[in-house]
């Protein structure tokens, strides 16, 4: 049957189209916020995304993994869009970001739970800006006549006061990896991770001078490499994502594990599949029993109250 | 099809010697036909020269009542036990003189034919004396045959009273709808989700411009209600056992993931279902939900999971709630059930012109095809009914539609579809009728078929409405890449000079092509197919609805390419054809069949089963250590097993051994290094022979011809003995390769055993010439008229001498090989 189908690659982006007469999906992967980690794979329904390991050149550093979508297999239902940490991946419907998925239910969305309260900002910081790994933040200053304001520490007492400060933080691409929390000063910004888990390096089986994870981190201090001339980690600033283990040269020298996703409250067979995947068995199970124990509570309470209501 | 089941009601043979054979020959003058040239009286007076010849009988015309009364007569009369009828071919009268025969009381199997008309006085009306003589050696074999003839009887096998039929399409509801009112039991196999076929996604049809589905929908609703027929959708036909009334059917039936008893159609698991996934039904112009039904009106109108595409959310079962219709671990299911008959109505796919670059179909968004424009204009497509170009979504104001785009074309599909130019004639009145002057429509053709009641005035209506008609043929189709628009190249042949149209779009009629899978179901029913590919009738004039297996029948384009109301009508021509099968309580097989010499057979000792694989109807049962058993009514009687057979274990009743070397040495009697021995088979050869003799085709009168059912029964002992006797040349006629054998193979099973002896004869000294295998059919009897000639000539080229040499050299040789015969 006539059906085309287009794959495209470029340096920037990995498109992949479906191009039927009155509809086109099209999905894509922005190669430059994609960071080569195992999210996506992990969570595709269809097992139609690999992450390839790229070959290392004597004399360069590590090379993110590389992410191929297999055409055959995509159905576009937008689950690695939803699921990527860094936002890599769009899946679009006649131009139109609007997934069914999360229209009808069937998936739910990350909680990229960042509060920002910019009353405690010192008027002079923009210490967050340049602090994000990813550069997602913008930090805007207005005066008290409306105008954008450049140098904060020229404005006399009274006008600095009356400085109002912005900050915008591109959430979709935000990894929650708190390193904008730890460089708040005033403790503005609060934020929870979206992927709760641990990550651990075997001291004794890292190699002694390679810095691959820490080439493909891409939270600049997540990863550290010490004295010793091996990596350490700073678990603060670690999203989980898993790109460093997919670099790793020695077998079991790296271990990241996801325990837990934050995301919205849904009921759906893939996002229990895809959470066992991303987690492991026993901590799906965990949320499960939790949902479980959840929608007990709810029909208690419901009970519960209409029988108050009786009695009333 | 190969047949589990032992089926052993053999003919009953009789052994007992008859006490004196008495046999009465019947010279016909068929008025001057035959004693114009043939001297009746002298092959009459040396019919009763003939050993066991009792009683010698001329008549004017045989055939004719007067003639049969006398036959009658004399078999009472004169006590005959056998008969020999000296008249036209055993293709034009057997079965009358057969009918004859029994009338007297007489065995019908106990009477055989010479021909002298069409073998004799019809082709030889320069040499009436070799035409004589040629006569009278056809008396001489037919006596000498029927000398050893046996009596038979017919065959009877019960039948089952139901019908399968498989493929749902408007020909296959309407050979299952006539033959549920008939009150038989019906299976309809379908293997995609809904029957309807092609004609359920058609907008109109031609030339009525009625809605398709309008009326396509109740008649599938008709099926689906009528309580004698059982449809089997999204299933598949797995094997097929046994013969006519007794098919044995094994179909599996995919799994859909919802279980048909309990879907109530409700379509609620389809609005909650997040994934869409191109709809096949649709062309892929737009999309279908992962639970969904084809199209609205499908029947049956059951849910299906695509598993391809479904993310397994579960959305569905949620909404499925109680009524529990959906089962994600439904495995795939297979039915078995019995029927006395089976309707082929698999019909036809579209091609897909990817495989011709120049018209840029698959590369230009533009270029389609005319069943996804049929798609486009429909008011329940993907659409809306709206023309609209797949580059921007505009609507097209000008519209070029390409004919015969890969048909009629000899590098890809050389026959006419049938269809292709009606339907271009009802897409451009379509657009002519809704877009009016807000469209310019061009039709490149070839030639405007339009042969059918109302469609030469269909093709006026499109005339009158403004369509531009360039005859031509299209050489390529260009792209300009910014606008997408369309440069059509071509010739105007009725200007006589090049044309180039620019168009918004370009509809392709493309080839309609077998259907994907017709191999599959030609080798589990055993059915031949075309170099076309579609399925071989019977006889493509006269049993244009049978299959050459028996109790099979095609219905609709399956069997050649047809429009909506000639499948209609096969479908309705098929079920009666079926009726004449399943409405009988038991079929009568005609028992020309094989039987086994079960003392001889090698199966018993050692591991053989030669002729198991051999029969091409897979009619023989091996079993280990036991004697072949032959399935009589799988049996169509080609006798290949019989002249394959290593022991010599098998004969072919009717055709036996003896009686076809009693023929051979009675044709080689008299001066045998002067004649060709012809061995023709009965369909083609035969009657390729028959057709020089009715168009006069003068030729030697040298020839001797034996006929025998099919090429495959010529054992290669049949050849030796002809040349041990000397014979001057031997010739074997069989039907063309590679499909028009007429036991599907037996064909290539003597080219494979002819290959063989004709090295091994030149190498004992034999010139090669004077033994030939040709491929004559039906249709060609100045081919066997030219081929006798070349055969005759080469023969007296070679010289008496040189025959009878090599004879000499050749005979104890032969007469060793033949001595364990």
């Amino acid at each position: 049957m006539p059906f085309k189908t287009v794959k495209q690659e470029s340096a920037d982006a990995l498109t992949l189209e479906w191009m039927l007469h009155v509809k086109n999906y099209k999905l894509t992967l922005d190669k430059n916020r994609c960071v080569g980690c195992q999210v996506c794979t992990l969570a595709c329904p269809k097992e139609a995304i690999k992450t390839v390991k790229q070959p290392k050149l004597p004399g360069e550093k590590a090379k993110k993994a590389k992410v191929d979508i297999d055409m055959a297999k995509c159905a576009f239902c937008g689950i690695c869009d939803v699921t990527c940490p860094y936002g890599a991946v769009k899946v679009t419907l006649n131009g139109v970001h609007d997934l069914s998925i999360l229209a009808k239910d069937s998936y739910p969305t990350l909680v990229r739970d960042i509060k920002v309260d910019t009353h405690l900002c010192q008027k002079e910081c923009v210490e967050c800006e340049p602090a994000c790994p990813l550069s997602l933040i913008t930090v805007s200053k207005v005066g008290f006549d409306g105008n954008p304001v450049q140098d904060v520490a020229a404005l006399s007492p009274a006008a600095k006061k009356r400085v109002q400060i912005t900050i915008d933080i591109q959430k979709d691409y935000c990894p929650t990896c708190r390193v904008c929390e730890f460089k708040c000063a005033a403790g503005a910004i609060k934020v929870k991770k979206a992927f709760e888990g641990t990550i651990s390096i075997n001291k004794g089986k890292c190699p002694q001078g390679c810095s691959d994870c820490l080439d493909v981190c891409p939270i600049k201090g997540a990863l550290v490499l010490g004295d010793d001339k091996k990596v350490h980690v700073n678990e603060m600033f670690c999203t989980y994502c898993g790109a460093c283990k997919n670099v790793c040269p020695v077998e079991d020298a790296l271990s990241v594990k996801r325990t837990k996703v934050n995301h919205t409250f849904i009921h759906s067979g893939t996002w229990n599949k895809a959470l066992e995947r991303i987690t492991s068995p026993t901590d799906a199970i965990k949320e499960l029993k939790a949902q479980a124990a959840e929608s007990r509570r709810k029909v208690v309470e419901k009970r519960f109250l209409s029988e108050a209501l009786k009695n009333e | 099809m190969s047949d589990p089941q032992p089926k052993h009601n053999q003919p009953e043979v009789c052994n007992c010697k008859p006490e004196e054979l008495r046999i009465g020959v019947f010279v016909c003058h068929c008025g001057l036909n035959i004693a114009g040239t043939v001297d009746v009286k002298a092959v009459a007076e040396y019919a009763k020269t003939i050993p066991d010849v009792v009683f010698v009988k001329e008549n004017r015309y045989t055939c004719a009542d007067p003639g049969q009364a006398e036959i009658r007569k004399a078999i009472k009369e004169q006590k005959l036990n056998r008969v020999v009828i000296a008249a036209c071919s055993p293709r034009m009268h057997e079965p009358t003189f057969r009918r004859t025969v029994s009338e007297a009381g007489l065995n019908p199997f106990l009477y055989e034919m010479a021909n002298i008309r069409e073998f004799a006085s019809w082709c030889h009306q320069s040499d009436p004396k070799a035409a004589t003589e040629r006569a009278k050696d056809s008396v001489r074999m037919a006596v000498a045959k029927v000398r050893l003839m046996q009596p038979l009887q017919t065959i009877e096998v019960p039948v089952t009273n139901k019908a399968l039929v498989i493929g749902g399409g408007i020909a296959g509801m309407n050979a299952a709808l006539d033959l549920a009112e008939m009150g038989f039991k019906v299976y309809m196999l379908e293997n995609t989700q809904s029957i309807g076929g092609h004609m359920a996604a058609l907008d109109k049809t031609f030339p009525t411009l009625d809605c398709s589905i309008c009326i396509e929908g109740p008649k599938m609703v008709d099926c689906a209600r009528h309580p004698n027929i059982i449809i089997f959708a999204n299933s598949e036909l797995v094997k097929v056992d046994g013969y006519i009334g007794n098919f044995k059917v094994k179909i599996r039936k995919n799994p859909r993931y919802v279980i048909p008893e309990k879907c109530t159609g409700c379509g609620e698991c389809k609005d909650a279902c997040p994934i869409e996934y191109p709809n096949e039904w649709d062309m892929n112009l737009g999309t279908r939900k992962a639970i969904s039904v084809p199209f609205d009106q499908a029947v049956p109108l059951i849910y299906s999971i695509n598993k391809d595409y479904c993310i397994e959310c579960f959305k569905c079962t949620e909404v499925c709630g109680e009524r529990q219709a959906i089962d994600f671990n439904q495995k795939p299911e297979e039915v078995d059930f019995d029927v006395g008959a089976i309707i082929v109505s698999t019909g036809f796919d579209v091609y897909l012109p990817y495989d011709m670059p120049l018209l840029g179909y698959g590369k230009y968004p533009n270029v389609i095809i005319s069943m996804e424009f049929e798609r486009l204009i429909l008011a329940a497509g993907p659409t809306g009914g709206k023309v609209i170009r797949q580059s921007d979504g505009q609507k097209p104001h000008r519209i070029a539609f390409i004919q015969c785009v890969g048909s009629r074309d000899k590098s890809h599909y050389p026959y006419c579809c049938n269809f292709g130019c009606m339907y271009t004639l009802k897409h451009v009145v379509q657009l002519k009728e809704k877009y009016k002057e807000d469209v310019e429509v061009y039709v490149f053709y070839m030639d405007i078929r339009s042969p059918g009641k109302g469609y030469e005035e269909f093709y006026d209506r499109a005339r009158e409405r403004g369509v531009n008609f360039i005859r031509g043929r299209v050489s390529r189709i260009d792209e300009d890449p910014t606008t997408h628009n369309l440069v059509v190249h071509s010739e105007d042949s009725l200007l006589g000079q090049p044309i180039e149209v620019e168009a918004d779009m370009v509809v392709l009629a493309t080839a309609a092509i077998p259907k994907k899978g017709s191999e599959d179901i030609a080798r589990i029913l055993n059915l031949s197919r075309g170099s076309d590919g579609f399925f071989m009738e019977a006889h493509p004039k006269l049993k244009p609805m049978d299959a050459p297996t028996d109790g099979v029948f095609y219905a609709g384009a399956c069997a050649g390419l047809k429009d909506i109301p000639a499948s209609v009508s096969q479908g309705s021509g098929a079920a009666s054809r079926a009726a004449t099968v399943i409405s009988k309580p038991k079929w009568k097989i005609e028992p020309i069949i094989s039987i086994v010499d079960e003392s001889k057979c090698r199966n018993k000792t050692a591991k053989c089963g030669v002729c198991q694989d051999k029969c091409p109807y897979g009619a023989i049962r091996i079993e280990q250590g036991k004697p072949a058993q032959i399935i009589t009514a799988s049996c169509h009687g080609c006798g290949t097993c019989v002249a394959e057979c290593p022991q010599h274990a098998i004969s072919q009743m009717h055709f036996t051994d003896a009686q076809i070397m009693a023929q051979i040495r009675a044709a080689l009697e008299d001066k045998p290094e002067e004649k060709i021995l012809a061995i023709l088979c009965n369909w083609c050869s035969y009657a390729g022979a028959d057709l020089a003799g009715i168009s006069r085709f003068d030729y030697p009168a040298s020839v001797r011809a034996i006929r025998v059912m099919c090429s495959g029964r010529v054992a290669r002992e049949f050849v030796l003995e002809a040349l041990r006797l000397g014979a001057g040349m031997v010739m074997l006629g069989a039907c063309h390769l590679p499909y028009d054998c007429h036991y599907i193979s037996g064909n290539y099973k003597m080219k494979a055993r002819t290959d063989a002896l004709k090295g091994m004869l030149t190498k004992l000294g034999m010139s090669p010439e004077r033994f030939r295998v040709e491929y004559i059919s039906a249709a060609e009897g100045i081919h066997y008229a030219e081929v006798i000639k070349e055969i005759d000539a080469e023969m007296k080229a070679l010289g008496k001498e040189k025959i009878q040499a090599e004879n000499a050299k050749l005979k104890p040789i032969l007469d060793n090989m033949l001595k364990r015969k």
